[in-house]
């Protein structure tokens, strides 16, 4: 559940992914591309070659009509193997998911693996992985050796999820990405937090609040 | 989870301890001159005095502010200044902070994962634990009931020989008994003409003629003479087949293997079939310390399947056996010009159980056992033979040094 009080309620979206997926590179363009009435700065800890060590924060906020400050903090995982421990501390807690995939046939394996990591970790840190808000994306689309986009969506077209395909270098289907996340996440709370009737949010004002669209 | 975790929205309280506070207090107020404060979110003063009317810039981290700097006396730029240097601090400790607690929340997981595949190992080690002692169990179980098997399976195959030997001894037995019954009934009736001769002493010669008494004499001679020959018989073969019963007595004995050969032969000589001839060539051998019975069992089943494999050719044929000593121990040999044997049969002949017979005629134990056995009296047995021609066992038993 969201942290909910008085004065804010804030969201933890967490992006998820095997190494090099690209998971941090989305929070950086989207750091560049959004302007809602509260952006932070990133926070990034600790790298080792470039490398996510710990983890990336990006904060991003903005006011309900009711005076409430919605709050979104998106964080990343490591995605090498090693640290499964850190990834599951860093997943717990989070109300929604973006699955970074890398579209590199090569990387099939490692894609499989670490959505099965995801699975069991929700479970182990108490998520609930049936309902938890997610989004796959399927990054570096435009390599040359990228599996096609209509083999991928052949082959997960059985799952609930959404699938995204992006770039997140060149920024091209990362807000989309977070757009689809945001959605969602909405669906999955709107009616508890009474976002709609108490707070003024319709889907498409919370939408727009986050990203900073007019 | 009871700790707040690295995500939780830290507050000035908790990112500065007192006396860091005093230290970056204190700066503070030196550089802007004056009374000043540093005060937490929610206005609650935390280092100096805030002065009223005081000017307040805020210090944001993530998007709120989480604190303030207050100053009376200080001007805008500089309480900015102020403000941005705090900041930085804070910047700095938020993520000291972060990352700090992350790595105990990390190290916990894991630690909790070690537990759990530790969990996991322990309990797979202990099924396999059980696993292996049941099936040690099983092998153990199953192993005796071999055994008990095979010893079912050797005795047996004894008590075929057995049998097969009193078959043969009844017949020879039957034979002389026969006729000893018969001698014996018509000596019964000479004997009554000899009582009624006692009636007619007073008749003399003529009752002597008359009773045709001098053809009983002659005659009742020739019948006690023959049984005397058919006791004597039965008389060797009780004595044969008592040492050859010594199978049971399993007592070291010093013997000589050719008396056990003789004995052996003597006991299978009345039960040769018809058109298969039992020779011995014995050459003086010394004697050796051996089990009688045991070696008297072997040379039975070997002699056995000799006369067998002459049956089987359907010829008319011998089976031979001799001894010679030599330097280093005594051989023997058991010759037949019988059916011969196939180089995939003589490959498998010592093998327990293999039996080119019908089922019921033998258990395939004969060669197996006759090998234990010369094996246990230091020996070897060796086997040769070709289809149609014949078959040689050879036993070598060596002089003890």
């Amino acid at each position: 559940m969201p942290d909910y009080d008085e004065r804010q309620l804030s969201f933890k979206l967490v992006y998820y992914g095997p190494a090099q997926s690209g998971k941090t590179t989305n929070l950086l363009r989207l750091h560049d591309l959004l302007s809602p009435q509260l952006k932070g700065e990133i926070m990034t800890m600790e790298t080792q070659d470039d490398r996510t060590l710990f983890f990336d924060l990006l904060p991003l906020g903005f006011r309900a009509p009711s005076g409430l400050l919605i709050k979104f903090r998106l964080f990343t995982v490591p995605g090498q193997v090693a640290h499964d421990g850190t990834r599951k501390a860093v997943l717990s807690r989070s109300d929604g998911v973006v699955f970074v995939a890398d579209s590199d046939r090569s990387q099939e394996t490692n894609n499989g693996e670490s959505f099965q990591g995801l699975a069991e970790n929700c479970q182990r840190v108490g998520i609930d992985f049936e309902r938890l808000p997610l989004v796959v994306q399927f990054n570096k689309c435009d390599l040359p050796s990228a599996v096609p986009e209509a083999e991928i969506r052949e082959r997960w077209s059985a799952v609930p999820w959404p699938l995204v395909f992006a770039v997140a270098l060149r920024g091209a289907g990362v807000e989309a990405t977070f757009e689809t996340l945001l959605r969602a996440v909405y669906r999955r709370h709107a009616e508890s937090l009474e976002l709609a009737g108490k707070h003024g949010l319709t889907e498409a004002a919370f939408v727009a609040g986050a990203l900073g669209r007019p | 989870m009871s700790e707040p975790g690295f995500d939780r929205e830290w507050q000035l309280a908790d990112l500065l301890d007192a006396a860091s506070l005093d230290r970056l207090g204190s700066g503070l107020a030196d550089l802007l001159g004056g009374a000043t404060a540093i005060v937490d979110g929610q206005g609650k003063v935390l280092w100096g005095v805030a002065p009223p009317q005081a000017r307040q810039e805020p210090l944001v981290v993530e998007l709120e502010p989480i604190g303030f700097v207050a100053s009376a006396d200080a001007g805008p730029a500089a309480l900015a200044g102020a403000a941005r240097l705090l900041t930085a601090v804070l910047r700095a400790q938020i993520r000291y902070k972060m990352a700090s607690t992350l790595h105990l929340e990390a190290v916990a997981e894991d630690f909790e994962t070690l537990k759990r595949n530790h969990a996991r190992l322990a309990e797979s080690e202990h099924r396999y634990k059980q696993l292996s002692a049941e099936l040690e169990k099983r092998v153990k179980s199953q192993v005796a009931q071999l055994e008990e098997r095979q010893q079912m399976l050797y005795q047996a195959e004894k008590l075929a020989s057995v049998g097969q030997l009193a078959a043969g001894m009844a017949h020879e037995i039957n034979n002389p008994l026969g006729f000893l019954r018969s001698n014996l009934s018509t000596f019964q009736t000479y004997l009554e003409a000899v009582a009624k001769l006692g009636g007619r002493l007073g008749e003399g010669e003529a009752a002597w003629q008359d009773l045709d008494l001098p053809f009983i004499v002659e005659d009742g001679r020739d019948l006690l003479a023959e049984s005397l020959k058919g006791i004597d018989r039965i008389a060797r073969i009780v004595s044969d087949l008592k040492s050859f019963s010594n199978v049971d007595r399993a007592s070291e004995e010093f013997t000589d293997v050719n008396s056990c050969l003789q004995h052996v032969a003597g006991v299978m000589a009345g039960q040769l079939p018809a058109g298969v001839e039992l020779r011995l060539d014995l050459l003086p051998v010394p004697g050796m310390v051996c089990l009688p019975g045991h070696l008297n069992q072997v040379f039975f089943s070997l002699i056995q399947n000799g006369i067998q494999a002459v049956r089987d050719s359907g010829r008319s044929g011998e089976v031979r056996v001799s001894s010679a000593a030599g330097d280093d121990g005594i051989t023997i040999r058991i010759h037949d010009n019988g059916v011969g044997m196939a180089s995939e049969q003589l490959d498998r002949a010592f093998e327990p159980f293999y039996t080119t017979r019908s089922v019921g005629a033998g258990a395939g134990l004969g060669l197996a056992t006759a090998r234990n056995i010369v094996l246990a009296h230091s020996g070897r047995i060796g086997l040769e033979s070709t289809p149609d021609v014949g078959t040689t066992v050879t036993l070598f038993f060596p002089t003890p040094k």
